[in-house]
């Protein structure tokens, strides 16, 4: 404390950064739990529309889980223990997704195993209705899995080598060590890898509402009542039910994280190889990636054919009219929007994050294990809540002077601040504080210290924030769907509208162009930082 | 001392942390152009109080004052106490030149100015010529030369140093202690050094201050802690020593007479008050012996024993002789000139070196 009185200029920063964060990340929030009142919360409480989309929620989180985190397991035991073949085919499969908004699996759903799909009808000759819990449920499981698998395997591979040698060493088959060694060590960091990948499923908007039908879920009731009958107060007190739901999820898996404390976290997988598992299992493993990663190309490949054929499945004929159309008018507008909006937030995400987690993580002032709690706090805090906030919040007549592009940036930055916040505090825990110290005892500001040693250190933490900040700008949906504005249209808004509109020639155009725009830039991002990228967890 | 000459000050300070007392009630000064050493063992305070003069702790008590003034309340990049740390903490995205230029940059050194300045200091150090290469293409004992240049350049008022030489090899280390004398005799300036190798402090130190459980034990030359330790910690902590039970039997003017075992002495009273019939402790330097074979006729008291141990140190012979039921360390300097001892001998050991603690 005495320490910030004597620097003023810390002091300052110090306010504005907390500022900052009330401002945009508490009293949105703030605004939705306080909008129904207490008379609003025993209204809608009592007249019980919210137990469908409860249970719904809560029946599809439990099935999407279980399947996804037993896909996504199978496929990192596979790439993290296995010696199968194509390793570096199935990573690079594995990222994809992550690259895409989740719910153009939904659109290739429709297209592969709907009424007239690709398969269900032209391969079975059936036509099975899959709108509804069933549907949803196949859908999530695909689009998740692959964020389950990256979960799980950042958490197999903290497991320490050495420890697998030692028990192998000691007469333990390869079986045995997994069951025994591997993963008791890792159980806090698989925990903590299934609820994320539970909290993801819970906060979908995208799947649920393409093919939902008429099975709501708690996201998309909050917006069907906004919508469909503009009642704020229902919608306000059933994103609030949500947002419960998924801090609970959070918080279970903050406790699980903390106490990760006997596994080794070096944060960096060791290059020591870990003890060789039979051939039959390698084999084994190569064909379950090798199925799932069929999965995974079938549904981005069917987009691309769908997106380059006159009328799919009916009308293969080349065409590139639906990337003309995508390109043209509005929807080019809609496409830079999102590339704009992405790469302005991501920059101030990440940077901002950092001097806040330097700020917290340095500092010894009273109150900083606050601010570090609201700092990840957004990456509890579901889309569809996040974004009624800053309607509630924000989009007030008076403020009518500031472009609406703002809006959609700032929601971006802070709803993705744990992202860079946490990436900024674990580079900051490998740099050691006498380094800091040292700038200051050679006659430079803390803050001066901070410029000229920290952040030029942290530039890989910088990286992950900038990259995974982008890539969940470019790829959500729920955040803006009540945030844009017809000159403010982003790509996923625009590939929704179009599925809906059943227009599937561009709405899968869009979702390409869309995807290969994220990955254009993040090329292009990658060859300015010199091929260092990293995609960091792919979420907080 | 005067004031006028103590450049570093610090009194009646405290510093916990948690429940533990890390730092109790310690004051000491240091006077202008001294080396000054605060020596103990890990968990004792001494780093604590060091990175409080540089101002990277706020004392919960007491004042530090720096040239005269009060530094309490100003940030550590005001206090002109630069400091070089243990692991050196060298900027590894900047040069070794940068490095150096870093504190003179910041202190908007002119161009041509501070080029001269970084190049002389590494010149000082005897790192001219090094000044492109990166800070992991340096050897240890070179990374500590760049640390010491980085903070030796900005002149300040005060040097603070973190166990500089503890993550070098025991060659090394000795070489940069000498260095590191000359440097400091060289430029005159306050140097405050915090080291857990008495070895390295009783070399180095104008002045040591002995901390242990977060109070200074004894401050004094290097040579009066050694010789003449207040309590039995310090005798035991710096150096090897044999510490023998004894009873003061008589007590005169500047000597006090002192029984153990069967034997009797009569030896230099220390400052410490003492009572006839107080127990005690004798404290004698394993050097202070003299070593002879059984029979040999020598001055002082002397005390027949027979050899039960040997290790051969180098530059000393180090003998384990019981004498009645008590072993005492005895090293003979220069093993080489004489034929190994075994079996009877004869320790004679001059009144003069045998000091009394009175505890």
């Amino acid at each position: 404390m005495r320490s910030l009185r004597r620097e003023p200029a810390l002091l300052l920063a110090l306010l504005a950064v907390t500022a900052l964060v009330l401002l945009f990340v508490v009293y949105p929030q703030l605004q939705v739990v306080l909008t129904p009142g207490p008379g609003g919360y025993v209204q809608y409480l009592q007249d019980g529309t919210w137990v469908g989309p409860l249970r719904n929620s809560i029946q599809l989180t439990l099935l999407s889980t279980t399947t996804a985190v037993v896909l996504g397991f199978i496929y990192a035991y596979a790439m993290v223990y296995s010696n199968m073949r194509w390793k570096p085919f199935f990573r690079l499969v594995g990222i994809l997704p992550l690259l895409s908004p989740p719910f153009v699996v939904a659109a290739a759903y429709t297209l592969l195993f709907g009424a007239r799909g690709v398969i269900s009808y032209g391969v079975f000759g059936q036509s099975p209705n899959i709108y509804g819990l069933n549907g949803v449920w196949g859908v999530q499981t695909i689009a998740f899995f692959p964020f389950a698998y990256q979960l799980i395997a950042d958490a197999l591979s903290r497991s320490d080598p050495r420890m697998e040698q030692a028990a192998r060493n000691l007469g333990a088959g390869s079986w045995r060590v997994f069951r025994t060694v591997t993963l008791p060590l890792s159980r806090p960091g698989l925990g903590a890898a299934i609820l994320t990948t539970a909290i993801y499923i819970l906060e979908d908007f995208g799947n649920p509402q393409l093919i939902g039908g008429s099975f709501y879920v708690l996201p998309t009731e909050a917006y069907s009542l906004i919508s469909s009958f503009g009642e704020f107060t229902s919608a306000a007190a059933v994103s609030t039910i949500l947002l419960l739901l998924a801090l609970g999820l959070y918080l279970a898996k903050v406790r699980l994280d903390g106490g990760r404390s006997f596994v080794t976290i070096s944060g960096r997988a060791s290059s020591m190889p870990r003890p060789p598992v039979s051939a039959a299992v390698s084999r084994a493993c190569f064909v379950a990636c090798f199925a799932l990663a069929g999965i995974i190309l079938l549904v981005y490949g069917s987009l691309v054919v769908s997106a380059l054929t006159l009328r799919f499945p009916n009308n293969l004929q080349f065409t590139t009219e639906h990337f003309q159309y995508v390109l043209s008018g509005t929807n080019g507008d809609a496409l830079r929007n999102t590339l704009v909006f992405s790469g302005v937030a991501a920059a101030i995400s990440a940077v901002f994050a950092l001097f806040a987690g330097w700020l917290v993580q340095r500092g010894t002032w009273p109150g900083r294990r606050v601010l570090d709690l609201l700092l990840i706090l957004p990456a509890a805090i579901p889309g569809i809540f996040f974004g009624l906030g800053y309607l509630l919040a924000f989009n007030q007549r008076w403020l009518d002077f500031v472009d609406r592009g703002w809006l959609i940036i700032i929601a971006f930055v802070f709803w993705n601040i744990p992202v860079g916040y946490q990436a900024a505090v674990a580079g900051l825990r490998q740099i050691d504080r006498s380094i800091d110290e040292a700038a200051t005892s050679l006659g430079a500001s803390s803050i001066r210290g901070f410029r000229d040693v920290v952040l030029p250190m942290l530039g890989g933490s910088l990286r992950v924030g900038f990259v995974t900040t982008f890539v969940r700008a470019v790829t959500t949906l729920s955040l803006v769907i009540f945030l844009f504005t017809p000159p403010t249209t982003t790509a996923t808004i625009r590939i929704y509208q179009l599925v809906g509109d059943l227009n599937w020639g561009a709405a899968t155009a869009y979702t390409v162009a869309d995807i290969g725009m994220a990955i254009i830039a993040l090329l292009v991002f990658a060859v300015l930082a010199r091929g260092r990228i990293a995609l960091g967890a792919a979420r907080a | 001392m005067s004031p006028e000459t103590a450049h570093v000050r610090v009194s009646h300070v405290t510093k916990r942390f948690g429940g533990v007392t890390a730092v109790d009630d310690v004051s000491f000064e240091v006077p202008k152009g001294s080396f000054a050493t605060l020596l103990g063992p890990s968990g004792c305070g001494k780093t604590t109080t060091l990175r409080m003069i540089a101002g990277f702790y706020d004392p919960d008590l007491g004042d530090i004052e720096i040239g005269g003034r009060r530094v309490n309340n100003l940030p550590v990049h005001r206090r002109g106490t630069a400091m070089v740390f243990q692991d050196y903490a060298l900027f590894p995205h900047m040069t070794v030149r940068d490095n150096v230029a870093y504190g003179l940059r910041v202190a908007h050194v002119s161009g041509p100015d501070r080029t001269r300045r970084v190049d002389e200091t590494l010149a000082f150090v005897g790192l001219g010529g090094l000044g492109d290469r990166w800070p992991n293409q340096l050897s240890g004992g070179q990374q500590q030369r760049v640390a010491v240049a980085r903070a030796l350049v900005i002149q300040p008022q005060v040097l603070l140093l973190d166990e500089p030489l503890s993550n070098l090899d025991a060659k090394l280390r000795e070489q940069l202690r000498v260095e590191m004398r000359i440097l400091q005799r060289r430029l005159g300036m306050t140097f405050v050094y915090v080291t857990h190798d008495q070895e390295e402090a009783l070399s180095l130190s104008d002045w040591i201050a002995v901390m242990n459980a977060g109070k200074v034990e004894q401050a004094g030359a290097p040579w009066e802690i050694y010789y003449h330790p207040r309590t039995a910690f310090l005798a035991d902590f710096v150096g090897a020593v044999n510490l023998v039970p004894a009873q003061v039997t008589n007590l005169a003017d500047g000597t006090a007479t002192v029984s153990f075992g069967r034997h009797r002495a009569e030896v230099r009273r220390p400052e410490a008050s003492l009572r006839a019939g107080q127990d005690v402790r004798l404290c004698v330097r394993p050097e202070s012996f003299t070593i002879a074979p059984e029979g040999t006729v020598a001055s002082g008291i002397s005390l027949p024993g027979t050899i039960v141990r040997r290790a051969f140190l180098g530059d000393t012979m180090r003998y384990w002789v019981k004498v009645d039921d008590r072993e005492w360390i005895v090293d003979q300097p220069d093993p080489g000139g004489s034929a190994t001892l075994d079996g009877p001998v004869s320790l004679s050991l001059r009144p003069d070196r045998v000091h009394v603690i009175a505890e």
